[in-house]
């Protein structure tokens, strides 16, 4: 059957039915819920399109406008976008179900919730489709100025002062950003990212924009010690608001950085880059220990959770010194595991700490009294999410970890293997406190608020999805070999490490060993693009 | 005649020194009134130093922008925050002395390194410029700055025209509009704005047509419409309550639904999105900017006002 829409169709459409989705919820309010949903539909239905597309012809490169860069601005979407594109539409269409029952008690809060989110959908699908350096300066800004604007939509002072104090960050790293992009054109006389990939060379221009352009969305992405503006931010926002911050926002700013480092600077070599992924190695696993304390310590749940995020933005940074030195490349597989596998279960956790703050009227860890007993779906999808941020198997988040370990074993890294699973124990101290507290009573019994069913089962389904990820890897693995987006195939011990925890099945590894056959064919698919860049003027 | 030719380095030096002067002021000034004041002169001063380096739309947007509409939102950000000012304690504000010293190393040792990394780039890359030339006749407009706005990275305007009606949403969903100008304006004011008024919208409207061959457009038209609607709004005059709901939406969104409207319909002519057919760009473009222009306008007045209707 020949193909209605191609892929360039399928990428068009994730950037343009939000916008257009967003426009029409500005015009008529009346309609947002419904306009809200058929979008977020859509937008699940254009990512499968997508994948497909991905899967059949290998990575995608569209000229918008028929310019091509460097003139005009190109998308791109391999593997890499492609994973993230799907996470984030399983998540917003959870947050697009759970909205309304959440919001119905504040028609004004509602009103103003679907086009500010459905901007920030915008951006994030542009983000992930760009690879034009300004164009993605221009998706980072609406991306900070409608979480920003989200972030504030309770009015309370608490959620004001949060929300200025994050925009403020916001825009200083989109203003460090800016400045590293215009340092690289001026140098190279390109923003094109596969371009600039030919033409950059080591030296004092490269060296600065890479530091400015990293401290930018290091401080976007909230590692420590940039994190001092995530917890009171995503604490308190209105709980849809926190699961698409904690899950979505956090993850683009770093799906950035991680592109710039592959794409751009790990090649450069010098003593910056050998130094650089030691020192964000570090921060991140200050960060693992440092929030995980925090999240132990907290007494309201969504602050706990908030921490919870600072704890594993910190896992996500242990994969550069793993994988910088470019041996094993099979730490930013085990990063990217880690990256949709926190998102999904993140925005079940916050998602129900909204459907318990909206049972109880308050979210003191202290007085859940036997929420298990009343809210048994919501307690399900706050120990499925948990589960899977503690790694343990056989959710997404315990492959990744595993696969973290197992790199981090085969170079000897002991003191990053020892955080990994230290984070991990912590993770299930907290995880398990709040869970204790749902079993008991209180000393004077709470009346309880009912909770729409759409809400307790949208945060089930995403927990679900994050434990699923566990078994995803025969489908998930070749999608990300498209494009080759980590620059080498995946590595034998790759293989190895996924047999050995049965995440692939071992009849597909040894047997017919079609897997291989299929990264072999996304491996060529890269050298495809290599000279397709090079035939570029 | 030797000191003629030394008379250009002259005015650049005393451009580079009144800019360092005035930030340093703006940003000194304990009287948070005069810090805006200089931050408007400041504009006005960068914009100067736009046209000495041949940039005159960017001084045109500077000026417009920076000075002018920017300028306008914080003295009316100023007017709000009045009542509410207390007595601040100098002395609390100031953060440690240990925490200053390596704060300012710091930047000190960055400042350096980009005055480093800049004497570098002295002669920066060939950048795009050639290249927009020599596709100019392709873009269906004279001017190469419209061209690449509009035509060779329209997407990137598309989306900036987003990020404005984004900033509005965010403004709106904070709060509901003050009560400005019920009183009765003051005489002169009002014969002032009933002078002015017209003749702003005769300019926006010449800036954009303008756009197409010399430096004008969309950004810098709506931001003179946007001072029209606001000299409008003091001088006592307002939209009727029938007009602030969906039609004054309408207006804000035409901007990007215009654009996002023909960038898509182009697909169903075979070509590329936001690639114009053949002969069809200049119409598209004059289309995109007028209604860009109306909701710049409608969005930079709003602001202004700042809340719901």
């Amino acid at each position: 059957m020949p193909m209605l829409l191609s892929g360039a169709d399928w990428a068009t459409a994730l950037v343009f039915v939000p916008l257009l989705a967003a426009l029409a919820c500005f015009l008529v309010p009346r309609a947002a819920g419904w306009l809200g949903l058929l979008a977020a539909l859509l937008i699940l239905l254009a990512t499968l399109g997508l994948v497909q597309g991905l899967l059949a012809d290998g990575p995608l490169r569209v000229a918008v406008g028929g310019w091509g860069a460097p003139l005009g601005i190109d998308l791109w979407a391999d593997g890499l976008s492609a994973a993230l594109l799907l996470m984030t539409s399983l998540v917003g269409l959870g947050v697009s179900v759970y909205a309304p029952g959440y919001f119905a008690a504040h028609p004004e809060q509602r009103r103003w919730f679907w086009p500010l989110w459905l901007l920030l959908w915008t951006a994030l699908n542009g983000l992930y489709l760009s690879a034009d350096l300004f164009n993605l300066y221009v998706m980072l800004e609406v991306l900070g100025l409608s979480a920003a604007a989200l972030t504030a939509l309770s009015g309370s002072a608490t959620a004001l002062n949060a929300a200025m104090r994050y925009l403020l960050v916001s825009l200083l790293g989109s203003a460090a950003y800016l400045l590293g992009v215009a340092l690289l054109y001026h140098g190279y006389g390109t923003v094109d990212i596969a371009l600039l990939g030919e033409r950059i060379e080591a030296g004092a221009v490269a060296t600065t924009a890479l530091l400015v352009m990293s401290t930018g969305l290091l401080l976007k992405t909230a590692l420590l010690p940039f994190h001092f503006w995530l917890p009171p931010a995503h604490g308190s926002a209105p709980a849809p608001v926190s699961a698409l911050l904690s899950a979505l926002v956090i993850k683009a700013s770093f799906y950035l950085l991680l592109r710039l480092w592959l794409d751009l600077f790990s090649g450069l070599g010098g003593l910056l880059s050998a130094l650089l992924p030691e020192l964000l190695g570090l921060l991140g696993a200050a960060a693992v220990l440092w929030g995980s304390v925090q999240a132990l310590r907290q007494r309201r749940l969504k602050l706990l959770i908030a921490y919870s995020t600072v704890a594993q933005i910190g896992y996500l940074f242990l994969a550069f010194p793993l994988a910088g030195a470019q041996v094993n490349a099979l730490a930013w597989r085990a990063v990217l595991y880690l990256a949709l596998a926190h998102g999904l279960a993140k925005a079940a956790m916050f998602l129900s700490a909204g459907s318990l703050l909206q049972f109880a009227g308050h979210d003191r860890i202290a007085d859940l009294d036997r929420a298990v007993q009343r809210l048994p779906l919501t307690l399900t999808a706050f120990v499925l999410g948990g589960i899977s941020i503690m790694g343990l198997p056989p959710s997404g988040g315990f492959v990744g970890k595993w696969l973290l370990l197992e790199s981090a074993f085969t170079q000897g890294r002991w003191g990053l293997a020892i955080v990994v699973l230290l984070g991990g124990v912590l993770a299930a101290g907290y995880v398990f406190k709040v869970v204790g507290y749902a079993f008991t009573p209180t000393e004077i019994a709470q009346e309880g608020e009912a909770v729409p069913l759409t809400m307790q089962w949208s945060a089930l389904l995403l927990a679900f999805g994050a434990i699923l990820l566990g078994f995803s890897a025969p489908w998930l693995w070749p999608l990300l070999e498209v494009g080759a987006p980590f620059m080498q195939p995946v590595a034998e011990i790759g293989m190895a490490a996924l047999k050995e925890i049965g995440a692939i099945p071992a009849a597909v590894v040894t047997g017919s060993g079609m897997l291989e056959a299929e990264i072999l064919a996304g491996s060529e698919v890269g050298t495809g693009r290599e000279t397709w860049i090079g035939a570029a003027p | 005649m030797a000191w003629l030719s030394l008379l250009p380095l002259a005015i650049d030096l005393v451009l580079a020194l009144t800019l360092l002067w005035l930030a340093w002021r703006a940003l000194t000034s304990p009287d948070l009134f005069r810090a805006v004041v200089l931050f408007i002169a400041l504009g006005l001063v960068l914009g100067l130093v736009w046209v000495r380096l041949d940039a005159v739309d960017i001084a045109l947007a500077e000026i417009a922008l920076g000075a002018g509409v920017t300028g306008a939102l914080l003295l009316a950000a100023l007017a709000k925050l009045q009542p509410a000012e207390s007595q601040t304690d100098e002395v609390a504000m100031m953060a440690p002395i240990a925490l200053r010293l390596p704060i300012a190393l710091l930047l000190i040792a960055l400042l350096t390194g980009l005055g480093l990394v800049v004497w570098q780039l002295w002669v920066p890359a060939p950048g795009l410029s050639n290249l927009v030339d020599a596709r100019l006749d392709e873009a269906g407009v004279a001017y190469p700055v419209t061209a690449v706005l509009l035509n060779f990275r329209g997407y990137d305007t598309l989306l900036e025209l987003a990020v404005l009606l984004l900033a509005l949403i965010g403004v709106w969903s904070l709060s509901t509009a003050p009560h400005l100008g019920d009183e009765e304006p003051e005489p002169a004011l009002a014969a002032l704005s009933r002078l002015l008024a017209p003749l702003m919208i005769l300019v926006a409207a010449y800036l954009v047509w303008v756009g197409a061959y010399a430096p004008g457009g969309a950004f810098q038209a709506g931001s003179v419409l946007g001072a029209a609607g606001v000299l409008l709004r003091l001088s006592g005059w307002r939209l009727s309550l029938s007009a602030t709901g969906w039609p004054l939406r309408l207006v804000l969104v035409l901007g990007v639904a215009v654009f996002a409207f023909i960038g898509l319909a182009v697909i169903g002519f075979g070509q590329p999105l936001l690639g114009y057919p053949q002969g069809w760009a200049k119409p598209a473009i004059l289309t995109i900017e007028l209604a860009a222009t109306l909701s710049i306008g409608a969005i930079l007045a709003a602001l202004f006002i700042g809340g719901r209707p």
